[in-house]
């Protein structure tokens, strides 16, 4: 018994250790190079590119994914396992692969990208281009979380509401989205994080305007380690702020929900 | 008056019952588990289709209605306070979303139900006595012609549930109960009549002291010698 508590702690430990230990170990960096980091324009404009990116990206996958994960909890419908397993696929896709897939159908060739080049939006080097490409790559977090949710409502509330006099829409309004909401934003908040940390498929379809990640690996690429860490310092502080602040809201949320 | 006719396949029977509540009288719905009670209560709330069938409410056919326009307030098993609203809350609820704007039942209803202290409580706040009464007091707040209560005094206390019965006592002669049950004490001090339920059928339809004097086969008889051992 006490090897075995004594394996659990030290696993638990390791992993634990595995996590911070190289976020802290980014601390350790080059005070001078810091501040100079903190002072050169590029990386500001790509942290406010990336933040800008993942914002939108993590709109517009809520707007598409928390329609598409009602659908799949209330209705019942021919196929309906198949498109629940395709909300996984975006995350089984290797990421240049995605970026691939994104130029082929989006690039000014072809029959989407010259539709939309006609109201201005092109998507090759452009900030929709980063949109699109982090919101394929994290989509599936806030769709999955909010199926979770909604499929978490307990019935009983739904039918006592129904008898109380409420329509589905006032159901879904007072009773539905106000249980799910922090399960939504706890999945927007996950893809939030997985768009800002997307590399793979912006290099293909949108290395410009650069984003933080990129600048990153293109520091690292041609002035090696020592440039490259005041950035993912950088890039990991504004993370951890913005995953903070989130994730205390979706606790709040869910305590204030019982 | 409710008059209903049904019929639902169910895994291993069929649930097929044809019976009339009158007005304002208190029925409660007895049988083993699995005799189709809960069924049959879901499908006068409207939250299952039956296959086929009618049920009258006053002479008007209802059962294609939506649960919201039925007039049928349904307590399922377990709780279904809005964990999210204080009780408060769930008490406007009905009000609310039939767009009312007239509180005074509110207050009137919490009183009469002791529920009056813990508006401003959360359901995870208050007791599971303290739940049943909110709940019971936000389904008469819908006004409703019928309550259908589905084992509502399941999961509490004795001593609990005996308040509770009288609270539920209160209700008869004022507004037509559905009440399924397995315990006697609320068979005996609540029903105006008992229906009992077998496999999907009825197999019984009267007061309960008819029950036990002359209801036929397994489960009157069980039920005959548990009262006459008491």
């Amino acid at each position: 018994m006490r090897l075995f508590q004594f394996l659990i702690f030290s696993l638990s430990f390791l992993l634990f250790a595995f996590i911070t230990v190289p976020v802290l170990n980014l601390f350790f960096v080059d005070k001078h190079l810091l501040f100079e980091t903190l002072k050169d324009d590029e990386v500001w404009g790509a942290l406010i590119t990336t933040l800008k990116g993942a914002a939108f990206s993590t709109i517009l996958g809520t707007l598409l994914g928390v329609p598409a994960a009602y659908l799949l909890s209330e209705y019942e419908f021919k196929g309906k396992e198949f498109l629940e397993s395709l909300l996984n696929l975006p995350i089984v896709i290797p990421h240049v692969a995605v970026g691939v897939v994104l130029l082929k159908l989006l690039n000014g060739k072809s029959f989407l990208g010259s539709l939309f080049s006609h109201f201005g939006i092109t998507f090759v080097d452009t900030i929709y281009g980063v949109v699109v490409a982090m919101c394929f790559v994290s989509i599936s977090y806030v769709t999955v979380s909010a199926l979770l949710g909604f499929r978490s409502v307990d019935r009983n509330l739904i039918w006592s509401a129904r008898s109380l006099g409420a329509t589905p829409f006032q159901v879904f309004r007072f009773i539905v989205f106000p249980l799910t909401f922090p399960y939504i934003l706890r999945g927007a908040l996950l893809s939030f994080a997985r768009a800002v940390s997307e590399v793979g498929a912006l290099l293909i379809i949108a290395y410009y305007p650069i984003t933080a990640p990129i600048l990153m690996y293109e520091r690292f690429e041609d002035y090696g380690l020592k440039a490259a860490t005041p950035v993912a310092l950088l890039v990991v502080l504004f993370s951890l702020l913005i995953f903070t602040a989130l994730l205390t809201l979706s606790s709040f949320l869910e305590r204030k929900n019982g | 008056m409710v008059e209903i006719s049904v019929e639902k396949r169910l895994k291993s029977f069929t649930l097929s019952v044809d019976f009339r509540v009158e007005k304002r009288e208190y029925l409660t719905v007895i049988g083993r588990s699995g005799a189709g009670k809960s069924t049959l209560a879901k499908i006068l709330a409207g939250v299952e289709k039956a296959d086929l069938g009618s049920i009258r409410l006053n002479g008007e056919e209802i059962s294609q209605l939506p649960p919201e326009r039925r007039r049928i307030s349904y307590l399922p098993q377990g709780s279904s306070l809005f964990p999210h609203m204080t009780v408060l809350e769930n008490l406007l609820f009905p009000l609310k979303v039939k767009g009312k704007k007239d509180f005074s039942a509110v207050i009137e209803l919490s009183e009469k139900f002791r529920i009056d202290g813990i508006l401003t409580r959360k359901p995870r706040e208050i007791s599971g006595g303290e739940a049943q009464r909110v709940a019971l007091a936000r389904a008469l707040l819908s006004e409703p012609e019928v309550i259908v209560l589905d084992e509502p005094l399941n999961q509490l206390d004795f001593f609990t549930k005996v308040e509770l019965v009288k609270e539920l006592k209160g209700l008869k002669g004022k507004t037509t109960v559905i009440h399924v049950t397995h315990d006697p004490l609320e068979v005996m001090e609540l029903s105006d009549r008992v229906l009992l339920l077998e496999r999907g059928k009825v197999s019984f339809l009267g007061s309960w002291r008819e029950l036990l004097e002359r209801g036929e086969g397994e489960l009157p008889s069980t039920i005959r010698k548990f009262f006459l051992s008491l």
